[in-house]
This record gives structure tokens, sequence and C-alpha cells, in this order.
């Protein structure tokens, strides 16, 4: 234990002093701290669209106003064959800050949109269909939607004159809004949506990164050589082991001062903000405790693997090819949890939560998001840890048998079967 | 204390690398572990700390069973390795430490030998801002932090300059002085011979030559004497000696400046100094037993 303890201060150290990772912690801490405070410093209610008194709304409707008329305008082009839509004022009115044209053909239509004379056309055959034309379609056009219930609206009044029916009192009727006053009594997946997002990446982010670190660590001992005298003086679990819990404190020391950074400084400037950052900072205790737990299982999980990898070659140039595999694992998980983000009690979700590869963010999801058991959740925990000593094991028996080989990077599976001979 | 090996077999896989390895060193000696590289010198320095596993056989220190842990070791890898962008007094207190000593005493052994091989100056530096030759000394010191009872050391006086080399003969020999049991590694001959009362000459994974360095060199040596002539080369010697005498001698070969011969058909060494004495055109200017040197030795045993 107290070689252990040497080894662990001895790497812990190297990353107090990094620069790279001190400045970073610090000066992201500072920043998002920093940013919290903001809106008790300066006016941002504008930018944060929070109730103003009622001489600033005075002053931002005129703004409004005067930006509108800035606004530059679209013109459309229409060829009616129906005859309802002969007033285009109807159609301004529905499309707001636009100009309507009317056409004699389809072909003129076709032409000015093709000409750019248009931004776009509307060709109606009759009050349930028609064509529309547009040069170059962006991402975002919201064109038809709005002619859709503009003539959708025109079909309902033709209906109900036919029929003899009032429409206006038919639409009061029929169309009259629902009133709901919803009770969320266990979770809210669309207020924990947010911050479970950002928890999924930051955990990712901080796996590949810092496992990578703890890979080019061992590898540097190989490649300098320093693992020569290492090996001769310790056990070489001890330096595995003192490794990966040196990499996870460092982990631990710097997510807590940039998370606790912006959860503090959003505490004390929570109204400032008007509780817009609510859905990524507003974090309960249980969440934020199944996410430390989780995490940091997941964390030494795939840090011992990365520090097995980084043991199988001897140069810093050969370890993306080394750990290539576990990171595409890495990605797969990823990719898979943000998919099944909206849908926590799914399968996919369910299966992901007991793999040990996986559970450090899906099983978080669920606790978060979804509906889960007590047992489930101590299951999923019990496996993660259980797996995390098991790679622990034979992690620190493959970092034996590979730091002292140098030469061409070593594969897992021969690895494995040169333990397997020498253990027979 | 006494350090014995014995039988000790080794494989990697189909590969036998040592085959029945056998020898022992005692306090206050050092022993002179030679091999062309790739002959199982690091195996059997490996094994002997414990990194490696025998196949068989055992390692005794003084009768009991060798434990390493239980004994401080000074290693000196010929593949020299410390951390070049660690403070150099930081990672010895840390070798150190994993050899359990106390933080202490670890702070102030790093100084004494830092001291001691003339780079305590350098001791709050990076170990990569140093030349070649501190940074080799630096590692010495890392070796002898833990004050080590048995010290291997592996091409210790690779890098060093001629004054560095001299500090580094001294510390040796001190340790030698001390009792301390050394192991002493090297291509470097003359170094093996300045040092080491006992040598063991592995090849192919097996000792082909231990024994006392002196006896070793007296037994190849055996009959076979060094010649020169004041008035003649050491060719025209050569020529003089196979015409006129060899009915009892043998010309070998040749060192620097002499002739070596061997006695044949039970010829004494002072019938040869008379047949000599009465060659005229022959004024003999040295007439000497020959001791090969350890290298002759070597590359005789281990040569293709």
């Amino acid at each position: 234990m107290k070689k252990f303890m040497t080894v662990f201060e001895f790497e812990l150290i190297s990353y107090i002093k990094n620069k790279s990772y001190m400045v970073t912690t610090i000066l992201i801490a500072v920043i998002i701290g920093a940013l919290m405070f903001l809106p008790s410093i300066f006016d941002m209610s504008d930018m944060l669209g929070i109730e103003q008194t009622q001489q600033q709304e005075d002053t931002d409707i005129d703004k409004e106003e005067a930006t509108d008329t800035e606004e530059e305008s679209d013109t459309f082009g229409i060829v009616d064959k129906t005859g309802y839509l002969s007033d285009t004022a109807i159609l301004e009115q529905a499309f707001g800050n636009a100009e309507f044209k009317t056409m004699d053909s389809e072909e003129d239509l076709k032409k000015a949109v093709t000409n750019e004379d248009i931004s776009a056309g509307f060709y109606v055959t009759d009050d349930t269909s028609y064509k529309y034309y547009v040069l170059n379609r962006e991402m975002w056009d919201e064109n038809q939607t709005v002619f859709d219930t503009l003539l959708s609206t025109i079909h309902k009044q033709i209906y109900c004159q036919n029929k003899g029916i009032n429409y206006q009192e038919f639409a009061e009727g029929y169309e009259s809004p629902i009133n709901c006053d919803a009770e969320v009594l266990g979770k809210d997946a669309a207020d924990n949506y947010w911050y479970c997002y950002a928890l999924v990446i930051i955990i990712f982010m901080v796996i590949i990164i810092y496992g990578v670190m703890i890979a080019t660590a061992v590898t540097t001992e190989k490649s300098n050589r320093s693992i020569e005298v290492l090996v001769t003086s310790i056990d070489s679990k001890y330096l595995l082991f003192g490794k990966v819990f040196a990499g996870t404190v460092a982990v631990v020391v710097q997510l807590a001062l940039i998370v606790g950074a912006a959860l503090t400084g959003y505490a004390f400037n929570h109204d400032a903000w008007g509780n817009k950052l609510d859905m990524l900072l507003d974090i309960p205790a249980d969440v934020l405790a199944a996410f430390a737990i989780f995490g940091i299982g997941g964390f030494l999980f795939y840090a011992f693997l990365y520090g097995v990898l980084g043991a199988l070659v001897s140069k810093t140039e050969d370890i993306n090819k080394s750990v290539g595999s576990l990171q595409m694992i890495i990605m797969i998980v990823y990719f898979a949890v943000m998919f099944q983000l909206q849908n926590p009690d799914g399968i996919i979700m369910k299966i992901c939560s007991y793999l040990p590869v996986s559970s450090y963010s899906a099983m978080f999801v669920r606790i978060s998001m979804g509906s889960v058991a007590t047992w489930e959740i101590i299951l999923s925990a019990v496996i993660l840890f259980v797996s995390i000593i098991f790679v622990g094991w034979l992690g620190a028996k493959i970092y034996r048998m590979g730091t002292l080989r140098y030469g061409n990077p070593i594969k897992i599976s021969n690895a494995l079967k040169a333990l397997k001979q020498e253990e027979s | 204390m006494k350090l014995e090996v014995k039988n000790i077999k080794k494989s990697f896989g189909d590969k036998e690398i040592l085959k029945d390895i056998s020898f022992s060193v005692e306090s206050g000696k050092a022993l002179g572990l030679l091999g062309r590289n790739g002959a199982g010198k690091t195996t059997t320095i490996r094994i002997l700390m414990d990194v490696f596993h025998a196949n068989s056989g055992e390692i005794l220190l003084d009768g009991a069973k060798f434990e390493p842990q239980k004994i401080q070791i000074g290693y000196l890898p010929e593949e020299r390795g410390l951390y070049p962008k660690r403070v150099i007094i930081e990672q010895m207190v840390y070798l150190a430490r994993l050899r359990g000593i106390d933080k202490k005493k670890a702070v102030a052994n790093s100084k004494k030998w830092l001291d001691r091989l003339s780079v305590g100056q350098y001791e709050k530096k990076l170990l990569e801002t140093l030349s070649k030759g501190n940074q080799q000394k630096v590692q010495l010191a890392a070796t002898l932090v833990c004050d080590p009872d048995i010290v291997i050391l592996d091409e210790p006086f690779s890098g060093l300059d001629p004054v560095n080399s001299q500090i580094l003969k001294d510390v040796i020999k001190e340790l030698i002085a001390e009792g301390k049991i050394v192991i002493f590694s090297s291509h470097q001959m003359s170094y093996v011979e300045e040092f080491c009362e006992d040598i063991v000459i592995i090849n192919q994974g097996e000792i082909v030559l231990d024994g006392n360095l002196l006896e070793i060199q007296k037994e190849c040596g055996k009959n076979q004497l060094v010649v020169s002539g004041e008035n003649l080369s050491k060719e025209e010697l050569s020529v003089l000696l196979n015409n006129q005498l060899a009915d009892c001698i043998e010309v070998t070969g040749e060192t620097k400046q002499d002739v070596i011969v061997k006695l044949l058909n039970g010829t004494s060494k002072n019938q040869l100094f008379k047949r000599l004495a009465n060659i005229d055109t022959l004024t003999v200017e040295h007439f000497e037993i020959y001791k090969p040197s350890l290298n002759d030795i070597f590359v005789e045993r281990v040569g293709e």
C-alpha cells in the first residue's frame, strides 16, 4: 500500500505540475464562474428575453417595428385557378412582410422563379391542391406550411358555405383551445434532457482525453526505459494502479472545479439569469451523485484498459494504433446513448445500462430521465465495479508482461496467449 | 554475504534463453558477467531481480532462498531509464521510496550521491537539460540512492569521458571496499579486469568460462611465453624462431610488442631461454610468461 501511495503521489504531482492541466482547469473554471456572474454585472435581460420595465418594453417595441420595416420583404408569385385567392391581401397578411404578384400561367411562374424575380411561386389548382416552385430550397423553408394553413382555412370556409354552416360558429366550437395543467409527479425527461446531454458528452470527452494520457504515460516509461528501473524496484501492478488512480483523481478534481464553478456561479445568479439555464445547471443532487459514481466507475474501467494498451507498444507514436479499437467501442457507446437519449427506457438503453463498457453513461441517463428500480442501479453498479477489479487484475498481468517487451506493438490477443503460456 | 545462482533455466516460448546457469559472488568482491549481445546476461539479471521467473533452478543468499524485496539492490540497466522531463531530485527520491526508503532519508541519500558524483548542482534541473555524461552520473546516483547491498552495473562506463570514468572507478572501488556484492557487466574488458576478481562468460545461454580471473588468465597462458628481440622486428623474430627453434616452440601470435610462443615436446622455460641466448643474431629484450588479456580470452571463447 505504501508503494502504491508513492506511485500515486508521483503520478498525481506530474498532473499537477503539468502546465496544460493546471491552466486548462483554472482558466475554464474561472471563465465559466465569471460567465455566471455576467447577468448580475451587465444588463443582459434583452439577450435572455427576461421581462422588463414598461419603459424598456416601449422602447423595445419601437425598435422592433423599426427593424421590421428595415427587414427586406419577400416577393412571391401566384397563379390561382380557383379564384379564391384573387385578393392578394389575404396572402400578404398570412405571410407577414411579403408581396404577392399574380401571374397568368404556370410557365410564367416557373420562369419568374428561375430568373429570381420572385422568391417562390404557388400554382393553385383547387382548394386542396397546389404546386410550390422554388429555385433553391432553404433548410428552414416555412412557405409551404404557411400556405397549407391558409388553403386549409379556405377549404373549411368553402365546405361550411356549401353545407350552410356558419364558419365562425363552427371554428369557435370545433377549434376550441384545450387547457391543460400538467403536473409531473416523477421525472420530466424534457427538463432533464439537456443536462443529461451535457454530462454524457463530458464523461465521453474525459475518458477519451485522459485515457490517452494514461496510455501515453505508460508508453513513455517504456520508450525512455525508466520502466527498466521501475519494474526492478516495485511490483508492476502498483505502477498501473498508481497511474490509473492518479489519473482518476486528476479528472475528478478538474471536473469538480469546472462543474462546481458553473453550478455555484449559477446558484448565486439564478434570478439574474431568469432561470434560463435551469435546463443545464439546475441538476438535482441525486443525478450528480449517479453521474459521479457511474462516471468514476466508467473512467476507472477504461483507464485500466488504456494503461494496458499503452504497455503493449514501445513508442508513443504507436499509441493511436494500439488504442484505436478501444476508442471505437467508446464512440459506439457514445452514439448509442446519444441516439437513445429520448428513449431512456428502451431496450437498447436497458442493455447498455448493464454492460460495463456502457453503463457509465446509459445507467446514468436512465436514472436521470427514465424509470429504473433501485435493484437495477445496484446490479449495474456491482457489474461495473466487479468488472473494474477484473480488468485491473488482468491489466496488471498484461502490463507486467508487456512492459519489458520492446519492438513492434504487441496485439492484445498475443498478449493474452503469452500470459496463458506463462501461467501454465 | 554470498549470492549463489544455481542451475537457472529460462525459456520464452520454445526458445531456450538460459541453459543451466550457475555462479556465485561474495561480499567485497566484484563479478564480471560477460557475454556477447543477446547471450542471456540481461535475462539472468532480470531473474535475479525477480522480474522474470526462472523455469528451474534457484538463487540463494547465504544458503537461504534469495528474496530481492527483502534486500536493497541497486540496478543500473544498460538501457538507461529515468524521466527526462522531471526534476532530478524528485525522481531520485521517488526511486528511493519505491525501494522502501523513507522520504527524509531518500532526500538525504539523493543529495549525498549527487554530490559524490559531482552533479549536485543540477538537482533541481530537468534531467533532459544535462549532458549525456552527467545524465549517466545521475543514473548511477539513482542506482545507489537506496544504499544497496547488491549492486548490478550494466555498462556503467558507457558515455563517460576519462575524468568522469575516474570518478566512477573510485565509486566502484569504494563499494567493493565497503563489502558490497558487485555484479559488473561490460564489453569494455579493461574495466572488468580492473575491478573483477571473478568472471562468468555466457554464450548463447550457457556458461563457457567462469572462475577467478587471474587463474583463468594463468591457465589460458599456460606453456606460452612472450619474447622480443632488441635488434629484430616481430616479423623477423617470428621467422628466426620458426627456422631455428621449430623443434621446441611454435609461434602462436603477437602482442603489441612481442611474439607469443608455445612450448612443445616438454621443453621447459629455462631450456628455451638457454636456446634463445645461444642464437648469435638475437639479443633477448623481453622474456616473460604470457598472460592473455580478458579481451583475448573472451574472443577466443565466444568468437564465431
